[in-house]
């Protein structure tokens, strides 16, 4: 379209103007934990400005901060030099920030102009919105930004793509001077990615700023002249110009200062696999995955939040169905059709999510965890009945063998801390001995203390004989825990790391491999 | 309701204990109070052995359909078909009975599984073709009337019910006691017993309480709610037949209004004993409440109209107490 759209055109550094968005020093808690230590970044107008980081390092934190959803413990926000309160969403708008957000905001039932009004203020006459004059007003916008479907169509069917450039097309009618970008091509083909990048410069162009954020380095080194870096809750680099390259980001994304501490887990003999997955796909999250878990081991599946992992545990526990590839477990083709099925077959599953997928709040400890154990909890074949005395006497074991802190077996899990929840959904399947136990974000929400027994117990497992698979995204997790671990990256196992290999650094930087480079390197 | 809200902060704990208790014995101590109130007032006539024995008659037929009910909310889904469903197999089988002069053991039969295969089709409805329960069971309930119509020609089936047919809701058994009693107790036992102590039970408690999680701990969760549907469409039909033996007629929407009753039992029933679960002893207690109060009404020559009004009244004040106990409480 015009000049700008041309590839790699210099972008200016910014000018000695005003910054348009200046944050200083911002610090957040969430309870105990301390989300934002200090992050300082400042934005120009025009410019686009990376934003990189590993899980947890604050960056969602920061951008909840700038659309008004959290405020800030610490801190000061200018906005054209001047000292903001971003007290609300509406507020954010106000000061021309808009958010467009991995989840892209849409409704489907609407037309594309309604879409593109959504939230935003209307013309009206005679107390009605008068659609005709917006449609005036907005379709050179839409023109620009290049949406292609007419601006009375349903939205119904339009890409990703499509609905992302609605999402651009409202932040400019509301005449936003920073765009905040979250992972804009995490769901995006590559020629739908380049138009993409096209539309950013030319919103660069035209002044307005945008705070890129992507796990996708390529695509920050593309797009961006500076590059702000957050890890552990601080602004820990800024990088631009000579500066700004692949190893420097990845250095300052994962601390090149952190030593590795030596590894405790001895290696230990592994025994027969267990499970075996080749070529498992369900598009668009797991693509062509291949594993062996053996008894004995914990592998550990690492990466960054979205490479696949929870939907790759799903395929493996029967939740999902693969759209291809095999699997096998202890040599036998297996194809759960269900988790009912998988769970027959010897697997157990702690989804990520415990409350709303593991736990029956309402629900006593000893139902909680027999429900998976029914079958031996029963007076008899010809009486099949709860034996509720061996029902609370498991429970009582249980409750004693992992020093779950409660009353009694009769008091509700809703009631318990997030590490004995933890340890309940644990416990249902350790009385089944299961082939293989997958556990997902097994101490996400759990305190230290019980980290280290929720630790201590996987690894019992494991020395028993049982094949587990831990998906972590906490990077120290892993090391501390694993004999083995491969890392994900969209969809892909991207490295597998062995014995001393297996270290914070080394998961972190594999995160950032890019899958398609790869896959240029080793031709299959 | 802010009013109550900020002063709730401030709450003792022997207060809140006392909230507590309310939230789970709301519903029995009203019960209690409301036999207690009436037998106060007519002294002569409520409290009787007789008085009691008829309420319980007259409040089986209900319960059983509620019993049902209870197994369709405790996975998680409603069915609305109940109280169609019912006035269609009780012009059925008198029809079955008079007309086609069936035996009536095999009559019986037939209805009854007539009533599992229309709640294998809401279950299949359901969770399969994933159509909302209130749709699902409404559309079939709508159609259950219609066939109902078309079945009777729109004229109810009066002459030459069997004496024999009639004994079956009308007839006494052990030590006298009226027959819907035995079946309605037999009913809901079995119900409870399933529910609570046995492995299905446990499972069906585990759909209702989090359809996920139990699907990833390994329970059929489209199963489950199947054989809630199966057995709530069995209890209608029984509802039905006792109707029909009862009225010793077949009448397309003489069990229609069961519906709302079934309902209002379970929902009190689930302000009972436990926070906010529905359960079948819960649903008993809820029936016990709209039977008596009912009952007291017509001893004192209230007007009908005042019947309906009582119903909904106690069922918005019990769960409104309940609920409103419990969020008192948890603070």
């Amino acid at each position: 379209m015009q000049a700008a759209f041309t590839r790699g055109a210099p972008q200016q550094a910014a000018p000695m103007t005003t910054p348009f968005l200046v944050a200083h020093d911002i610090a957040k808690a969430f309870g105990g934990a301390q989300a934002l230590k200090g992050v300082s970044l400042d934005i120009a107008p025009g410019e686009i400005h990376g934003l990189v980081g590993a899980n947890g390092a604050g960056k969602s934190t920061f951008i909840r901060i700038l659309a008004g959803l959290n405020h800030p413990d610490a801190g000061r926000i200018e906005i054209d030099g001047q000292s903001r309160e971003i007290a609300t969403p509406q507020r954010a708008t106000e000061l021309g920030m808009s958010f467009i957000h991995q989840e892209l905001a849409f409704v489907p039932g609407m037309t594309v102009l309604q879409n593109i009004m959504l939230g935003v203020p209307k013309k009206s006459r005679f107390g009605l919105t008068d659609w005709r004059a917006i449609a005036r007003d907005v379709a050179p916008i839409a023109r620009r930004v290049g949406i292609s479907a007419p601006l009375n169509a349903s939205v119904k069917g339009l890409s990703t793509a499509e609905i992302w450039l609605i999402n651009i097309c409202r932040a400019l009618v509301r005449k936003a001077r920073l765009i905040v970008m979250d992972e804009p091509t995490a769901s995006l083909a590559a020629s739908e990615a380049e138009r993409l990048f096209a539309i950013v410069r030319d919103l660069s162009a035209s002044g307005v700023a945008v705070l890129y954020i992507s796990h996708r380095l390529d695509e920050i080194l593309n797009l961006c002249s500076r590059v702000s870096v957050f890890r552990d809750g601080r602004s820990v680099a800024e990088l631009a110009g000579k500066e700004l390259n692949r190893p420097a980001l990845v250095e300052a994304i994962v601390g090149g200062a952190i030593r590795n501490p030596q590894r405790t887990v001895a290696a230990r003999p592994r025994g027969n696999v267990v499970m075996e997955a080749s070529k498992l796909t369900r598009a668009p999250k797991v693509r062509g995955v291949s594993l062996r878990l053996h008894a004995g081991e914990v592998l550990g599946i690492g990466g960054l939040v979205g490479a696949g992992r929870t939907e790759l545990a799903r395929l493996l526990f029967g939740a999902d169905r693969p759209d291809s590839g095999e699997m096998r477990l202890a040599g036998r083709s297996y194809q759960p059709a269900s988790p009912a099925a998988a769970v027959r077959a010897g697997l157990g599953l702690i989804p990520e999510e415990r409350r709303a997928e593991a736990l029956f709040l309402s629900k006593s400890i000893a139902f909680n965890l027999s429900i998976a154990n029914l079958d031996k909890l029963v007076h008899g074949r010809y009486l099949p009945l709860m034996n509720r005395r061996a029902r609370a006497s498991m429970a009582g074991d249980m409750i004693r063998s992992l020093s779950i802190k409660a009353r009694n077996a009769s008091t509700p899990v809703g009631r318990l801390s997030g590490g004995n929840q933890q340890k309940v959904a644990i416990g249902r399947w350790l009385q089944r001995t299961p082939k293989v136990l997958i556990l997902d974000e097994p101490t996400r929400g759990v305190d230290i203390g019980a980290r280290g027994e929720i630790h201590r117990l996987i690894r019992q497992q494991a020395d028993s004989g049982m094949a587990v698979l831990v998906i972590s995204s906490e990077p120290d997790e892993l090391p501390d825990l694993c004999d083995r671990v491969l890392v994900m990256a969209e969809g892909r196992i991207v490295r597998e790391l062995t014995g001393q290999a297996v270290s914070r650094k080394a998961i972190v930087e594999a995160s950032y491999v890019d899958p398609q480079a790869l896959m240029e390197d080793h031709p299959a | 309701m802010s009013d109550v809200a900020i002063s709730a902060r401030r709450l003792s704990p022997g207060t809140k204990a006392v909230l507590g208790i309310f939230a789970r014995y709301g519903t029995i101590i009203g019960l209690l109070a409301m036999i207690v109130t009436f037998s106060i007032l007519s002294p002569q006539a409520f409290p009787t052995v007789n008085n009691f024995t008829n309420v319980l008659n007259q409040a089986s037929l209900a319960m059983i359909i509620a019993g049902g009910l209870t197994l369709a909310v405790v996975v998680g889904e409603l069915d609305l078909s109940i109280g169609f469903a019912a006035s269609l197999h009780g012009i059925l089988i008198t029809g079955l009975v008079v007309h086609d002069k069936l035996p009536i053991p095999l009559a019986v039969v037939i209805v009854i599984a007539l009533g599992a295969v229309i709640g294998l089709v809401n279950g299949f409805i359901v969770t399969k073709i994933k159509v909302n329960s209130v749709i699902a069971t409404l559309g079939v309930g709508t159609i259950l009337t219609g066939l109902a119509f078309a079945y009777s020609a729109g004229v109810p089936i009066v002459a030459g019910v069997p004496e024999a047919f009639l004994q079956l809701s009308l007839g006494r058994w052990l030590f006298g006691i009226p027959n819907n009693i035995i079946v309605m107790i037999l009913v809901l036992g079995g119900l409870w017993l399933l529910v609570e102590r046995t492995p299905l039970g446990q499972e069906i408690q585990a759909v209702g309480g989090n359809a996920v999680a139990a699907r990833l701990a390994g329970v059929n969760v489209d199963r489950i709610k199947i054989l809630g549907f199966v057995i709530s469409g069995m209890c209608a039909a029984l509802t039905g037949i006792l109707l029909a033996s009862r009225l010793g007629s077949g009448t397309a929407s003489a069990a229609d209004s069961y519906l709302l009753t079934a309902f209002a039992a379970v929902f009190l029933g689930s302000a009972t004993l436990r926070d906010g679960e529905f359960h079948v002893l819960g649903t008993l207690v809820g029936a016990l409440i709209i039977a008596f109060g009912f009952n007291g009404l017509n001893i004192f020559g209230a007007p009908t109209f005042s019947q309906y009004v009582l119903q909904g009244a106690i069922l918005i004040i019990a769960v409104g107490m309940a609920s409103l106990g419990r969020s008192l409480a948890e603070r």
